[in-house]
């Protein structure tokens, strides 16, 4: 028996009907930086953290424009990611000409997705290294959606993908109820709280590390990086980082593996993350090489 | 299954010693671990509940939909891993339109369930694929009638009165057994569905979950698939809470 | 010499080059598409009025100048709140039909809550027909989309060529000629329709639909009108021309007992 276990390639399954792969990739949205979502009845915000590999490096890009009403923020492999964009904007403008009208936003999401799952049952394909989060405004109002590379997609409040969202992801839980009826800075302000509790004990929220994208009702998409975040990181100075603490002490306990590895990797470009990834899937067999 | 271990279970398509294709077993423990669905089939048409564990507070309630159409008169529900259960209702809708463009008809339903039950056992046929991770159930109301159907990862499907998947599938299968499908009405169908589903849902108790239901009824909605009114189906959720609260339970 | 006597009196290849067996194997006729239509249904008309829109197409489907088929339906529901009527070749019109039908079952594969609007529907009309004419196999049409979005009527024309245009008044094929005029007495330009009710409109649309009948020799007196408002769709079906009077026919040579 050349290989004799449930986990090298995704047209598998364990006895107890798992796809080991499958859940290996998702693992690797958790090497990425962390990116966060949220909805109120008007808008829909994307914030995330931004790394650079060394000093004189640029940051690696988080958040991607689609349409005037549709991006994205990602988590992981970013060149996956960019595959992705790219076949959202064909679908996009493929709307626009033939129906004349903006994509839309679950149905964007759907189409990415079913490629996905493709990926994930037939041999020599892998499945996506990266997950999305993907906000829009069409019609029904403003959506937040997250696409995993299962296929999944679902519909969110507010979420959180990549290291440590988990932290994000407890305050997002206990502040949800008031995202509905805010304004939109005040969505943008709920947002990089959430983020700057996924950092490390000793960084901080700066322009240079922080991407903020809105979308909404009479606002299209518009990213916001460098200088032009800082209106908002200002807004959040004035607030205690100790509203934050607790919530990100919950979590650091429950998440102890991936905090430890964010803190390794923190200094790491995304790019070098991929071959990580790889490397770090137990697995890696020759045909999963080749696939790369 | 002693024979776990042994080599046989690794790839699709190989058969073990005994004759059994684990593949295709593990695909099945798959739709095991999925949320409860069933279709329950009455007088003129059929109607489809789906029970959707709910995994965070954060998602957005009501949004997600689980049950999906396949042509005007077919709906589809399934347990299992959801993304292959929406690649496989493309499937169904892809042999829905290019049999319409041939016939120019609507696909009847049991050429639907034919078809879909072919290519689900083509899944179990190649090691360069993996069997459909899913059980679904097919609804639909052509010119015959109402139809019910339930294809397996193996590609075998059977025409039911009643049929179930998923995690609380014993428990649902009991109880729609003891249903008069003769004598059932739309609504009453429908309300039916939903305690079944709760039902099925009490031995996961400690998980929030939503109901989803759609119906297709010669009478009720013009043989088009479609979501239960939201009255109908408050009214059904109400009876289905007190059809399995703690002293309505006794009493049975 | 040239020794085989299946190149006698060809070309020499030695100073021609090889010959182009392409020539030989060549079709007896050139592929042909479309050049005209079968059998036709004559003008669809429209106005706009202050609630919405209003369209009418006669039920007669002809073949050639034989009234062949008196009972075709020329106006087809897309949605909850869009009409299409159809003018020109009737099988062309049986596929843009089952176009529509296949692009609505999967607008609602979802039940997402997103439908698509008449302008929608418009616009993915236009890209079939300017798609088959740019493949020079055009669908024999001329088209008239009318509907109500976000409250507001929506009128749009697309035909044979591709070409597009609205306006608060359509009309297509004699339509464009015998009963535009009489739909511009009341509703002139952009805004006019503010001043039309419905009843008023379903008057007009009534006389615009006689007239055809009588000077449009391919129009029967059957025909169906489309109401459209922001409550929906509403067919009428069956209508008939009324208090006609054809007294002047007996003077026209051929028609009555004038002859030759």
């Amino acid at each position: 028996m050349f290989r004799n276990s449930y986990d090298n390639d995704s047209v598998t399954y364990s006895p107890t009907g798992r796809l080991f792969q499958v859940e290996y990739a998702l693992e690797a949205i958790k090497q990425g930086s962390a990116a966060i979502g949220l909805v109120s009845k008007t808008h829909a915000v994307l914030v995330a953290l931004k790394r650079n590999s060394e000093e004189l490096g640029s940051y690696q890009k988080k958040l991607i424009r689609v349409d005037d009403h549709l991006g994205v923020a990602l988590a992981g492999l970013a060149p996956d990611a960019r595959v992705l964009t790219n076949f959202l904007r064909t679908q996009a403008m493929s709307s626009k000409l033939v129906y004349n009208r903006p994509i839309p936003v679950s149905r964007a999401v759907s189409s990415i997705a079913d490629k996905a799952q493709a990926n994930t049952q037939e041999y020599g394909k892998r499945p996506y290294g990266v997950g999305l989060l993907v906000v829009g405004y069409d019609a029904t109002g403003p959506h937040l959606y997250e696409f995993l590379p299962s296929g999944s997609s679902l519909e969110y409040v507010a979420t959180s993908i990549g290291a440590r969202s988990q932290a994000a992801r407890t305050y997002l839980e206990k502040n949800f109820d008031n995202f509905g009826s805010s304004t939109l800075d005040e969505l943008i302000v709920h947002g990089i709280t959430a983020l700057r509790d996924t950092l490390a004990q000793d960084k901080e929220l700066n322009s240079k590390n922080t991407s903020i994208a809105v979308v909404g009702i009479d606002t299209k998409f518009q990213l916001y990086d460098d200088d032009d975040v800082v209106p908002w990181l200002s807004k959040l100075d004035t607030l205690s980082r100790a509203s934050g603490a607790i919530p990100t002490e919950e979590s650091t306990e429950a998440e102890q593996p991936e905090t430890t590895e964010t803190t390794e990797t923190t200094e790491t470009a995304e790019t070098t993350e991929a071959a990580d990834a790889s490397e770090a899937a137990p697995a890696a067999d020759d045909s999963m090489d080749t696939t790369e | 299954m002693t024979s776990i271990g042994t080599g046989y279970d690794l790839s699709n398509s190989v058969f073990s010693p005994d004759g059994r294709n684990f593949q295709v077993e593990y695909a099945m423990k798959a739709v095991e671990n999925g949320g409860t669905s069933i279709g329950i089939k009455f007088k003129d048409g059929v109607v489809l509940a789906a029970e959707k564990i709910v995994t965070s507070k954060l998602l957005v309630p009501n949004s997600n939909k689980r049950i999906q159409t396949i042509d005007k008169h077919v709906g589809v529900v399934y347990s299992g891993l959801v993304p292959d259960g929406r690649h496989f209702v493309g499937r169904g809708r892809d042999e829905a339109s290019s049999w319409r463009s041939t016939y120019k008809v609507p696909i009847p339903v049991p050429s639907l369930a034919d078809r879909l039950g072919s290519y689900a056992q083509a899944y179990t046929l190649y090691n360069s694929v993996r069997p459909f991770g899913i059980s679904s159930i097919i609804g639909g109301v052509d010119e015959d009638g109402a139809h019910l159907y339930m294809i397996e990862p193996s590609g075998s499907y059977w025409g039911y009165s009643a049929a179930a998947a998923g995690k609380g599938r014993q428990t649902a299968k009991t109880e729609l057994e003891k249903l008069e499908f003769s004598s059932l009405t739309a609504k009453d169908a429908v309300k039916e569905a939903a305690r079944i589903i709760y039902l099925a849902h009490e031995d996961s108790k400690d998980k929030e979950f939503e109901l989803e239901m759609t119906w297709i009824s010669a009478s009720e909605t013009n043989s088009i698939h479609q979501f239960v009114p939201e009255a109908l189906l408050k009214e059904a959720k109400q009876f289905a809470a007190e059809a399995t609260s703690p002293e309505d339970k006794m009493e049975e | 010499m040239e020794q085989r006597p299946v190149n006698w009196g060809r070309p020499r290849d030695d100073i021609y080059g090889a010959y182009d067996h392409n020539i030989h194997n060549a079709a007896k006729m050139p592929t042909v598409h479309t050049q005209q239509p079968i059998v036709t249904g004559t003008s669809v008309i429209a106005v706009k009025f202050d609630k919405g829109v209003m369209m009418a197409a006669d039920n007669l489907a002809s073949y050639g100048s034989l009234a062949r088929f008196t009972d075709q339906e020329r106006l087809i529901p897309v949605g909850k709140d869009t009409v299409v009527g159809v003018s020109g070749d009737i099988s062309d019109l049986q596929y843009v039909e089952r176009l529509l039908e296949q692009l609505e079952i999967e607008e609602n594969y979802d039940n997402d809550g997103h439908e698509l609007k008449s302008s929608n529907i418009f616009e993915y009309l236009s890209r079939v027909f300017y798609q088959r004419r740019s493949k020079m196999d055009p669908l024999w049409n001329a088209v008239i989309v009318a509907g109500v979005e976000d409250g507001k009527p929506f009128l749009s024309y697309v035909d044979l060529l591709g070409v597009t245009y609205s306006s608060p008044t359509l009309a297509t094929g004699f339509g464009a000629y015998l009963a535009v005029p009489l739909l511009r007495q009341v509703v002139d330009k952009e805004g006019d329709e503010d001043n039309l009710t419905e009843e008023d409109a379903r008057k007009l649309i009534d006389k615009c639909m006689k007239v055809l009948f009588y000077r449009d020799a391919r129009s029967i007196d059957k025909y169906s009108v489309a109401t459209i408002t922001s409550e929906g769709a509403k067919l009428e079906k069956n209508v008939k021309c009324v208090e006609m009077n054809w007294r002047f026919a007996e003077d026209i040579k051929g028609y009555g007992r004038t002859v030759a």
